[in-house]
């Protein structure tokens, strides 16, 4: 579905992905890195919003940057920032994406994918009444009006409660069964080893590990998780800082 | 195309029409400016100066609302829609028009506010073509205006930077062009000034037109002003994302 080769992009001096190379098959995919690691920008130069500075990316079999309109007609993205019309009703704001995507039959189809979020009963009232986890549903409903190949999310559970949490990744679950690809990217590693059929860790622009959960883990040792793999793996600038508590506490007895 | 363009323009037109607050703010201030100006100043720089300044208080209502709407621009880019908007696949440039179009009809729907106030005060109501001309100056004035807003508000994308610009600009380019006097009791450095400033075409157009003649250079000049305007804004929508 997603075939990505010696994708590149640089802000400045900064090299914010460097080299990428993924093949993304009929699945959920997690890309999880730390803060800055490429995540988002990865991300933004699939939905076509951002142009590599150099390789190439196909999603659905069409080029990124010369076919970025057909990619689109396939594709839903879901940023992390939960921008829903709180002025508007749930239902106004799925109408909005169902008239541009120019859907036939808007109402019904409005309706199908409102129920299948679980917010019919909601649906006429203002999205500023919605809670966190509902909003976050909305987007979905909105994301999938036109039946996109490919779906992505970024971060779809910052924020949310654990109940909030768990019915997003049933809905993301659910989504897959019916064949869609779902690419991801998450800091919740505990969710993404649960959910994710395979997961690729990124860090300064560049791929560390690519693999199942089960695969990553297992590599690792008996009864590791994905958090270690991904300390393994992964040098924060927070680690490289260190901490030290002799110096922390003097500090705190100076005040 | 014109589809998307409309539905984007629902969508804030909506959004504007729910704020009550907002509305009312944006319909009393031009009727303020019109009767305490026009009725209360001391000093007149014309015989009827209610029928003088109305048009000046027309063109300031277009140009303030118009500058302001930059700002919804600015909004839809920080807070993500823009992201999703530009994700999907009817054209991108609709977003941009459908942001004109809707800033332009508030405005004209303001500018109605006023010109009832002023028919209700005693300006001379005129004949069907010459009010539907006074909206289309108004309108092709708004264009050139908010396709500027819009497009200084993706430039800066900060929402304190773009008051400052906007207020830096609004106010020096009210005050310098002829809307509160006519040109020959203006200072020689302000008449110059007024002369350059595109603020009076759109002034002078409506003048005319109020007093029943047809501006035809007025309005081919903001036509061409709006049309440049519209590609400008295109080209850096465009630049800035693809």
């Amino acid at each position: 579905m997603i075939e990505i080769k010696k994708l590149s992009r640089s802000f400045g001096n900064l090299v914010a992905v460097d080299n990428l190379d993924l093949e993304i098959e009929n699945e959920i995919f997690g890309l999880l890195g730390p803060n800055g690691a490429g995540k988002s920008t990865t991300v933004m130069m699939l939905t076509t919003l951002l142009k590599p500075s150099s390789g190439t990316a196909k999603v659905c079999g069409y080029d990124i940057v010369k076919e970025s309109k057909k990619v689109r007609s396939k594709i839903s993205y879901v940023p992390q920032d939960m921008a829903v019309d709180r002025k508007l009703t749930g239902r106004e704001n799925v109408q909005l994406y169902a008239k541009l995507y120019g859907i036939p039959n808007r109402s019904s189809k409005v309706d199908e994918v409102i129920e299948m979020m679980g917010l019919s009963d909601r649906a006429g009232d203002l999205v500023a009444t919605y809670s966190g986890g509902m909003r976050r549903r909305l987007e979905l409903a909105q994301a999938l009006v036109h039946e996109p190949e490919v779906l992505f999310l970024d971060e779809p559970t910052l924020g949310l409660d654990v109940s909030g949490r768990k019915k997003i990744w049933e809905h993301i679950r659910m989504l897959k069964a019916e064949g869609m690809t779902i690419f991801m990217t998450t800091h919740y590693l505990e969710e993404a080893e649960k959910y994710c059929n395979r997961v690729a860790i990124i860090d300064k622009g560049h791929i560390a590990v690519v693999g199942s959960p089960e695969n990553l883990t297992s590599s690792i040792g008996e009864n590791a998780s994905l958090n270690d793999v991904f300390l393994e793996n992964v040098k924060t600038p927070e680690e490289q800082a260190g901490f030290n508590s002799t110096q922390f506490r003097n500090l705190l007895r100076r005040r | 195309m014109m589809r998307a363009v409309y539905y984007y323009f629902e969508r804030d037109l909506v959004k504007w029409l729910r704020g009550k607050v907002t509305v009312i703010s944006s319909l009393v201030m031009p009727a303020a400016w019109l009767i305490f100006v026009g009725l209360a100043l001391p000093t007149k720089f014309t015989e009827n100066y209610l029928e003088f300044i109305t048009p000046g208080i027309l063109v300031m209502t277009m140009l303030f609302s118009s500058l302001q709407g930059g700002s919804l621009m600015i909004f839809d880019k920080i807070l993500g829609f823009l992201n999703k908007f530009m994700a999907m696949p009817s054209p991108r440039e609709s977003i941009l028009y459908g942001k004109i179009l809707f800033i332009s009809v508030r405005g004209l729907m303001q500018a109605t506010v006023i010109l009832l106030i002023a028919t209700l005060l005693g300006v001379r109501i005129l004949n069907p073509v010459h009010i539907f001309l006074i909206y289309l100056t108004l309108f092709l004035f708004s264009v050139v205006f908010s396709a500027l807003s819009t497009m200084i508000g993706l430039y800066l994308s900060d929402h304190d930077s773009y008051a400052a610009v906007n207020s830096m600009i609004s106010m020096p380019l009210f005050f310098t062009s002829s809307a509160l006097m006519p040109y020959d009791v203006m200072p020689v450095w302000l008449r110059a000034l007024a002369r350059l400033n595109p603020v009076s075409y759109a002034i002078d157009s409506t003048r005319i037109l109020f007093q029943g003649g047809i501006p035809v250079q007025g309005l081919i000049g903001l036509a061409i002003g709006a049309g440049i305007m519209v590609l400008l804004g295109t080209y850096q929508f465009r630049k800035a994302f693809v």
